[in-house]
């Protein structure tokens, strides 16, 4: 019995194998050697865990490329699962990134062991770094794990309100990841996406619109408030972002402003009120005669789209042209025109689908591609289907002017090698002949003489067209039809159209069709299917006409109709039988057997294949394909009322409310506010006197206090979302309800305008956190702030500050607070005696009393600077200028150890955020900032020697100049 | 969004498969190929579908690079992607073929998984990448002589004139640690494409030219480069700038990167160049050339009994350049049988193509200044006059190395800071035909 179990497991791992086998060598088939396979390839599996297993950095990253070219193949790998997880925590970058591609991909098969991993995930969540916070949150939710749901979600939400923006761009990517794997968390989800809608990083606004639209297209209201913040992001957002975004705008912009094309011609703006107001009273006041006037906001969607045209990304011109399309006035549409046209010289795949676009949009609005009917002109290049599409151009912006060049063209298309063309040219020829009266008589004499042509194609193409055309006016055409009469074409579509033809209008050919119809009789068996029914219906139409000549021959061929192997023919034999051969059992229908047959018909119409592709969106899937692809969202009718506007009003973000039931109440003396000035919009000339100020940051508040009382007024009067700039503040306003929790609140403090240098990205430095409140003063509550160097998210005059609150206390604090109008500094009375600030003391409803600090930031100048990048020349250049006064050098000896063991750069950089500027030296270090809040320009360099260093920093605040000084040269000679 | 994608060679084989979104079969491979092989032609549809998932495809090196996708997502955004994904495999491998993209599987599927998250797109930008990918290229070391036969544009040059080594142009960006002589390259090239039709009579009846300046730089750090055009170069119709022969173009669009404040007054672009190939300046001109299209023919047909002769004489009008790879083909009526021919240098060739109803005369190498001519003699049976009207346009196509049509020049190229030591600089032209039609 034993060997017997034994000899089945050996049999199933032998299985196993084969299907290995067969992945690595499919030639090689299965069966008896199966037990070599066996072995070489077990040794091989084994060979790559042994690999993974080993100590070595370099054995397990070659086991592990070989396992992702597995993988990258399409091949199974599954079962080195087990060894392959344990690597998840490894130290090399490389060789992590790649187990996370392997996990991502087994994760689902193999949940029990990828729950493992979970934990080194989380932990990397808290990671200083954004990128490893970003690529932990970005694998975790890519494992499709329905355990781990909870876990995914408490890691969005979190990300969501990270500081960094690459982190939050994350978030946004893993909302749409999580309702896949549990729809059910809808809820939550779309609460993140309403909070992160609000975000005003470019980097999120892409990535959180792609959320929406996959998980709540239908909440149009989730966007009202943050239309004009989108419309005005637009241009920064990454190129992918933008079609995104610019596609969810042409869906809400249709339901929300009224249609623009009600009235064509007219057309007015907002400022030709007065020319109406006056001539309101001859209206009578009509509701419907009242001119149509466009929605400001529709408008800025139109201005803020139309530079994208000139993007270099073809989806983002297409999303743009589409836009315009769907929602501009009719007479502005045109301005997408030449961007379109533009994208014809990109690949034949985009030339493809931007000529079905075209297509479509040229059958509604000639005039909009007429300018550019060259760029249509077929090469000899291009591809059949290509030239098709063109040709479908062609013939849509014909007309009574152009169509003589248009033939022109047609006629070397005609010529073409390429047969399918050709036929396409000719039925465009013909479209245009129907089109077009005038040229009715020119085409069908070009086409009779294409019939005698050798190429069976192309004749069998101009019969059908001048059936046709013949069909609108066979009266004066009897010489054509006489013509076609004798033709032997081999086509049976041709054929039957010849013969289709001849019956239709044998009154005007007697003396032939009786003859064709003989003809016909030699050889009915060998025809077609429908040259046949042709065959049988001329019989029945010249046996009504003229029975006497051909009443044997129709008998003929309805007794051979009559036992044809078609089902067809022998149904319509004894249907054409019964209405025209009179005997006793026919009813009444023979009598009229003649109107029946003979009846005059309508023409045909020829028209575009693309007539009704316009129900579809332009630039989506469904467009081309011409069928509605899975999830196509339908474009809503404008509507007839516009839906209230009010809605997108923003109102002003209200000033920081973190209140505390505990009746703490927070005041913020803010030594360094002296910048704080700056928020105000105040003109050039005003800043330089303020700039002095901010160099003397760590002064007294009080300095300062007459500066900002200026600006107090202008920035309270803003309130659109425009101005809004200036009030930011940051705002979590959730009640703290745990004991020992822990905040973080950004303050940005709003500085003045940029300098035109191109900044760049902070380089990264341990955070170090100051004390602002401690907890023994803050009775229970600490406080801590850091700069965390970020680029401000809520503008760019503003220096991000981060502060932690730690409840240390043993009730719970609520509305923690920081008293309203002090950080931006709008209103001097914060600093002034707490009874004035009030307005926070009253939500603390329970509280007796409430309490209040006053703390200070004091920001190390180095944290005033924001990294400039600039090449070494510029640097020279612009040292060369700060000069005498501005200049500020020291020599310093360096601590033996700092010379060899720590780069200067990096001390440098830790005291002060700036950006190192490349150097073709060694011994030399340069670096260049500016001043956040005036864009002065601050240069600093360390030139080594030996043990000493010689240190500069130019910049036109002295002020700074020297403080800065002061810090590098503690930093750069104390010890590490 | 994209549910899958996966990169085949033109025989069908597997190189590259991802799936993003999990929502597709992986037997999609197999029937996207079956679909592409099953229909006739060589350029299937760009888009087409399968029940209910839909395959995009764009073919580039030889490649099918394709995308398949479920829901309702824009064609444009799915071709620009493989577009784009093409040029990076190109940038991070060096060249695109089969054989580089199979060497570095990995390297592309880390590229995948950092371009695309679940299917939606996150980035392309070849500098935010670079932080991300950890993988290092493998590239084909050995030099030879089949590498010279598909450089194409990059290589077009040094088969005849040993400037460039030929290899320097196909290798790839990063090379961290590899020491590849870490060599400060760049390249500067300016590439027109010329479309013309030239009517029966002799008149031009339409000409094109669209043309760009490409740069593929090697150089680590370049934090600056300044490229000077000819200062008499002008926009559009109305602007015309200096005394001597202007060099106009209709239209003119410029990479993102590219700083144009020094470009109205002394035609200077400056950019700094991100490692990579990149597009900075693309410009047409249309119906219209500065100078005479660079051939002409002059075509004569005449009957004779059952056969037919044309006598073709080309000649070449740009006197300071040899063209390359020039061939002609001359339509010939259906049912022709033979061929007999007069060529005037025996590195000539010409064939009768029954199928495609043509003479493909090809000519190597072709002075500049030169007249050719040739007989062809066709034999017809039953020739009537009609077929006379068969006979279509003549096309041509060819490559004009050190020659830009509108007269585009590059003064100088300057990098700054000065790179230490050995950085090399090259400047090429070519103009190549897009559709060169001579009408009958």
């Amino acid at each position: 019995m034993s060997a017997n179990s034994l000899a089945y497991s050996e049999q199933s791992g032998a299985e196993a194998a084969v299907e290995l086998g067969q992945e690595t060598t499919p030639t090689s088939s299965a069966g008896g050697a199966a037990f070599g396979l066996f072995s070489t390839d077990f040794k091989k599996n084994e060979d790559l865990k042994e690999m993974l297993e080993s100590t070595k950095e370099s054995l397990k990253l070659e086991a592990m490329k070989r396992v992702v070219g597995l993988i990258a193949r399409g091949k199974n790998a599954s079962e080195l699962f087990p060894a392959v997880v344990k690597n998840v925590a490894s130290k090399n970058i490389e060789l992590k990134k790649l187990v996370y591609v392997y996990l991502v991909r087994y994760a689902e098969e193999q949940q029990d062991l990828a729950l493992l991993s979970i934990s080194t995930f989380q932990r990397a969540l808290k990671d200083p770094n954004q990128l490893i916070r970003a690529s932990a949150l970005r694998v975790l939710s890519s494992i499709r794990v329905p355990i781990i749901v909870p876990i995914m979600m408490l890691a969005i939400k979190e990300a969501a309100t990270d500081l960094s923006p690459y982190v939050r761009k994350t978030a946004a990517h893993a909302i749409q990841k999580l309702y896949s794997l549990d729809p059910d968390q809808k809820e939550h989800l779309v609460e993140v996406i309403e909070k992160l809608l609000k975000d005003k990083s470019t980097l999120v606004a892409g990535s959180v619109v792609m959320a929406f639209e996959e998980v709540c297209p239908e909440r149009i209201d989730l966007i009202h408030k943050n239309y004009r913040k989108l419309c005005n992001l637009l241009m920064d957002v990454e190129e992918w972002g933008q079609v995104v975004i610019i596609n969810m705008l042409t869906r809400y912009a249709r339901t929300q402003f009224v249609s623009p094309w009600r009235q064509d011609g007219v057309f007015e703006e907002n400022s030709e009120k007065a020319f109406y107001d006056s001539d309101e009273e001859k209206k009578e006041g009509a509701a419907q005669t009242k001119p149509y006037v466009m929605d400001p906001d529709h408008r800025l969607l139109l201005r803020n789209t139309k530079p994208l045209l000139q993007s270099r990304n073809t989806a983002v011109v297409m999303s743009v042209a589409q836009l315009y399309w769907h929602l501009a006035p009719k007479h502005e549409v045109s301005v997408v025109t030449k961007s379109l046209v533009r994208l014809l010289r990109s690949h034949r795949e985009v030339q493809y689908v931007v000529l079905q676009n075209i297509a479509t949009m040229s059958i509604q609005r000639k005039g909009m591609f007429e300018p550019f009917m060259k760029s249509f002109y077929v090469r000899s290049t291009d591809a059949t289907h290509i030239k098709t599409l063109k040709l479908e151009i062609l013939t849509n912006l014909a007309n009574e002017a152009n169509i003589s060049t248009i033939l022109r063209e047609f006629q070397t298309y005609v010529k073409s090698q390429d047969k399918a063309f050709a036929a396409a040219t000719i039925q465009a020829i013909g479209r245009c002949a129907t089109n077009i009266s005038e040229i009715t008589d020119a085409c069908l004499n070009g086409l009779v003489l294409l019939l005698s042509n050798r190429d069976e194609t192309v004749v069998a193409e101009s019969v059908v067209v001048i059936k046709k055309l013949l069909q609108t006016q066979p009266s004066q055409h009897s010489d054509i039809i006489k013509h076609m009469a004798k033709l032997r074409v081999p086509v049976p579509m041709a054929r039957a159209s010849i013969l289709w033809l001849i019956g239709e209008y044998c009154e005007h050919v007697p003396r032939i069709a009786p003859d064709v119809l003989r003809k016909m009789a030699k050889t009915f068996t060998s025809e077609e299917d429908i040259v046949k029914l042709q065959t049988v219906n001329l019989a029945a139409k010249l046996y009504l006409t003229n029975s006497k000549q051909t009443k044997l021959l129709t008998q003929y061929i309805l007794n051979l109709g009559k036992y044809d192997q078609n089902y067809d023919i022998r149904d319509r034999t004894r249907f054409i039988r019964q209405l025209i051969v009179p005997n006793e059992k026919s009813g009444a229908l023979s009598k009229y057997a003649r109107r029946i047959l003979l009846a005059p018909k309508p023409a045909p119409v020829l028209q575009s294949a693309f007539k009704d592709r316009d129900r579809f969106q332009l630039g989506t899937l469904s467009h081309t394909l011409n069928s509605k692809a899975t999830g196509y969202l339908e474009l809503s009718d404008w509507p007839d009322v516009a839906p209230d506007q009010s809605v997108r009003n923003v109102e002003v973000v209200e000033a920081v409310r973190i209140n505390t039931r505990s009746d703490c109440y927070y005041k913020k003396r803010l030594c360094s506010h002296s910048y704080l000035v700056f928020c105000s919009r105040s003109d050039e000339g005003q800043k330089n006197g303020r700039l002095e100020k901010s160099g003397s940051g760590s002064g007294s508040a009080s300095a300062s206090s007459e500066e900002s009382s200026s600006a107090e007024s202008s920035s309270e009067s803003g309130s659109d979302s425009d101005s809004g700039t200036d009030q930011k503040r940051n705002t979590k306003p959730k009640p703290i309800k745990k004991v020992r929790d822990v905040i973080h609140v950004v303050h940005c403090f709003c500085l003045s305008r940029l300098f035109p240098v191109q900044v760049s990205s902070p380089v990264f430095v341990p955070v170090r956190p100051h004390e602002l409140l401690h907890r023994m003063t803050g009775k229970g509550l600490a406080a801590q702030y850091h700069f965390p160097r970020q680029p401000c998210i809520y503008g760019d005059h503003m220096v991000s500050v981060q502060l932690t609150f730690n409840n240390h206390g043993d009730h719970a604090l609520e509305d923690i607070h920081i008293s309203e109008k002090t950080s931006t500094g709008q209103s001097i009375h914060c600093f002034r005696p707490i009874g004035e600030s009030g307005s926070a003391a009253v939500l603390g409803r329970t509280c007796s009393k409430t309490e209040r600090f006053s703390v200070s930031i004091q920001p190390a100048v180095g944290e005033l600077l924001l990294p400039v990048t600039m090449t070494e020349q510029d640097f020279s250049r612009e040292q060369g200028k700060l000069v005498g006064m501005n200049e500020s050098s020291a020599t310093i000896t360096m601590a033996p150890e700092t010379v060899s063991s720590q780069p200067v750069s990096k001390k440098v950089v830790s005291v002060a955020n700036v950006g190192v500027v490349p150097s073709g030296q060694d011994n030399v270090h340069r670096f260049a900032a500016k001043l956040v809040s005036s864009g002065t320009l601050v240069l600093v360099c360390v030139v080594q020697k030996d043990s000493s260093a010689q240190l500069t920093v130019n910049t036109e605040r002295t002020v700074v100049g020297s403080m800065l000084l002061r810090e590098l040269q503690t930093a750069l000679s104390s010890a590490p | 969004m994209i549910s899958q994608v996966f990169i085949l060679s033109s025989k069908g084989d597997h190189l590259i498969y991802k799936d993003f979104r999990g929502e597709a079969d992986k037997d999609a491979v197999s029937v996207f190929f079956e679909m592409v092989t099953a229909l006739s032609g060589d350029q299937p549809p760009v888009v087409m579908s399968h029940k209910d998932l839909n395959f995009i495809h764009v073919r580039q090196g030889g490649l099918y690079w394709v995308a398949s996708t479920k829901t309702n997502a824009s064609p444009f955004t799915v071709i620009e992607f493989l577009n784009r994904l093409a040029a990076l495999t190109k940038d991070y491998c060096g060249s695109l073929c089969e054989k580089s993209v199979r060497m570095n599987f990995a390297l592309i599927y880390e590229l995948l998984d950092e371009m695309v998250d679940y299917g939606y797109i996150q980035t392309t930008s070849t500098d935010i990448l670079k932080n991300f990918i950890q993988t290092e290229a493998v590239t084909s070391k050995p030099f030879s002589l089949f590498d010279l036969s598909n450089v194409g544009l990059f290589g077009a040059e040094t088969q005849q004139s040993k400037v460039a080594p030929s290899t320097a142009a196909t290798r790839p960006i990063m090379s961290h640690r590899s020491e590849q002589g870490g060599k400060n390259e760049i390249f500067v090239d300016v590439v027109e494409r010329l479309s013309v039709v030239i009517g029966s009579n002799g008149v031009l009846m339409k000409a094109d030219v669209e043309g760009e300046i490409r740069v593929k730089c090697y150089l680590p750090t370049c934090s600056e480069m300044r490229i000077g055009l000819n200062e008499e170069f002008s926009i559009g119709r109305s602007q015309l700038r200096g005394y001597g022969t202007a060099v106009r173009v209709d239209e003119c669009s410029f990479h993102q990167a590219v700083k144009l404040d020094e470009f109205d007054t002394y035609r200077i672009l400056k950019v700094c160049p991100s490692q990579g190939e990149q597009t900075l300046m693309q410009y047409q001109l249309s119906d219209e050339l500065p100078c005479a299209p660079p051939f002409r023919l002059f075509p004569t047909v005449e009957k004779d009994y059952g056969s037919r002769y044309t006598d073709c004489d080309l000649p070449h009008t740009q006197k300071s350049s040899t063209a390359l790879n020039v061939s002609v083909t001359v339509p010939v009526p259906k049912g022709s049988l033979s061929l007999s021919q007069e060529l005037s240098s025996p590195d000539q060739t010409a064939e009768l193509q029954l199928k495609n109803k043509a003479i493909l005369w090809s000519i190597p190498r072709f002075p500049g200044g030169a007249q050719l001519s040739a007989l062809f003699k066709v034999e017809v049976p039953s020739l009537s006059s009609a077929s006379l009207l068969e006979v279509g346009p003549v096309s041509m196509s060819f490559e004009l190395p050190k020659q830009t049509c509108t007269g585009l020049q590059i003064r100088f190229l300057r990098l700054s800071p000065t790179q230490p030591g050995m950085s090399q600089r090259w400047v090429r032209y070519v103009t190549h035909s897009d559709s060169y039609t001579i009408r009958i």
